[in-house]
């Protein structure tokens, strides 16, 4: 629920970018045995419905990320999106 | 017109392995096979979970072999399949590996024998029939299933060897053909046409597959860095004759294989040579790719398998793969 707020802080522009990051992310994690297997299945539902820039799609993929490769999604949202708002709000939700 | 597979090994986290399976129904893709072995996630657990998540992609194991999974095991398991993906399911058999089947104490007996009696038991079982038979590898014993099987498998045959590969023509609706070069393919191609005009059919009854491993980019050099590793597997694990066909120096194979022996992948990698890649992989630009599937294509093969590693991206290469060398081929 969080994340489905956090992400509507996120300009509609800049979502095709932060998916394309945070897929590459999770999808080359090495900590995969983290993912918790719910939040794998909605991943897999959003994406079997359609790409994972939709606010529900991207919300499952940040939390995932977070989970996952914290360091690198923070790093990507504050210093290339420029998004430290974000970044903050991710933080006071954890 | 040529058919696009992709094959995956579940080594990853099945969810992985399922979001690649979605990408590449969604990119064009017609078939997704899936590995078998004993190492790696099951195949059928994974192949449910591409069902569930797919609309129409065909899917099956690629292959499995009778020697760790019993033939009325594999009838069942493929049969449960086709209820939850009906239409769409495909059996890929084939003798296994060597080395892996000995790291279960599963001794590989008379291989050829193994898949003609195993394709024998599970159409036998597929048409709901009390099955009795005595092979000289399986046995079944007035065994049938307690549901009707809905619908016809088609199966395809794992061959490299030749006298598999005339097999695979003969009884197989298709043939997984284990190689990437078109020296290695034509031969292959030529076995299996034996085996097919023997049964009385014409190649075009049977899907003539190539399953390759290939890797693609849009720098060559990236490309062929990710072909590396599975290069080295595909040398170690073939045999001379194959490697003289592309005049790979043995003692270099030997040295690959002693290297992967004890684990030093490094010194393993570090002497695979470009030719090595040329002649194990489809592998390069996609301008690259498709001149190299055009060439396997006048070989006479009706699906062409994307196998591992894909490219150094798997993600980005399904993408590459979709927006440049399919439509190429089904424009």
């Amino acid at each position: 629920m969080a994340y489905q707020k956090i992400v509507k802080k996120i300009p509609v522009e800049k979502r095709d970018k932060l998916s394309d990051k945070l897929l590459n992310f999770v999808l080359k994690s090495k900590k995969e045995g983290e993912m918790p297997s719910g939040l794998a299945n909605t991943i897999l539902s959003k994406w079997q419905r359609g790409p994972l820039t939709t606010e529900e799609g991207l919300a499952a993929l940040l939390e995932a990320a977070v989970l996952l490769e914290s360091e690198k999604t923070m790093e990507f949202l504050e210093q290339e999106l420029q998004l430290a708002a974000v970044a903050k709000a991710i933080k006071e939700a954890e | 017109m040529v058919k696009f597979g992709i094959e995956f090994v579940p080594q990853e986290a099945y969810w992985k392995t399922i979001y690649y399976a979605i990408q590449a129904e969604k990119r064009g893709f017609d078939n997704l096979w899936i590995t078998d072995h004993y190492n790696n996630r099951n195949v059928y657990v994974t192949l449910t979970a591409a069902a569930i998540y797919t609309k129409k992609i065909v899917l099956g194991p690629g292959v499995t072999n009778p020697y760790l999974i019993n033939p009325v095991m594999t009838a069942q398991s493929i049969a449960s399949l086709d209820e939850l993906a009906p239409g769409r399911v495909v059996l890929g058999i084939g003798a296994g590996d060597k080395t892996t089947l000995a790291a279960t104490g599963v001794e590989m007996r008379k291989p050829l024998t193994a898949v003609v009696e195993t394709i024998e038991i599970f159409r036998r079982m597929m048409e709901r029939k009390r099955v009795t038979f005595e092979g000289q590898v399986f046995k079944a014993v007035g065994t049938k299933f307690n549901f009707k099987p809905k619908g016809q498998i088609p199966i395809y045959v794992g061959a490299q060897g030749p006298k598999m590969l005339e097999t695979a023509g003969k009884i197989g609706d298709g043939v997984l053909i284990n190689a990437s070069h078109p020296k290695d393919v034509d031969y292959a191609v030529d076995r299996v046409k034996k085996g097919v005009s023997e049964a009385g059919k014409k190649l075009t009854d049977v899907d003539v597959t190539a399953y390759a491993s290939f890797s693609v980019h849009k720098q060559e050099e990236k490309a062929a860095k990710a072909a590396v590793p599975v290069a080295a597997f595909i040398v170690a694990g073939s045999p001379n004759v194959i490697l003289e066909r592309h005049d790979v120096d043995l003692k270099e194979a030997d040295k690959i294989r002693a290297a992967l022996k004890a684990g030093d992948f490094g010194q393993a990698f570090g002497s695979v040579s470009p030719e090595m890649i040329e002649a194990f992989s489809v592998c390069g630009t996609p301008d690259l790719c498709i001149e190299k599937i055009n060439r396997l294509l006048k070989a006479g093969i009706s699906q062409f398998v994307v196998g591992s590693p894909i490219g150094p991206n798997v993600r980005k290469s399904i993408d590459l793969i979709s927006e440049t060398i399919i439509p190429h081929f089904k424009k």
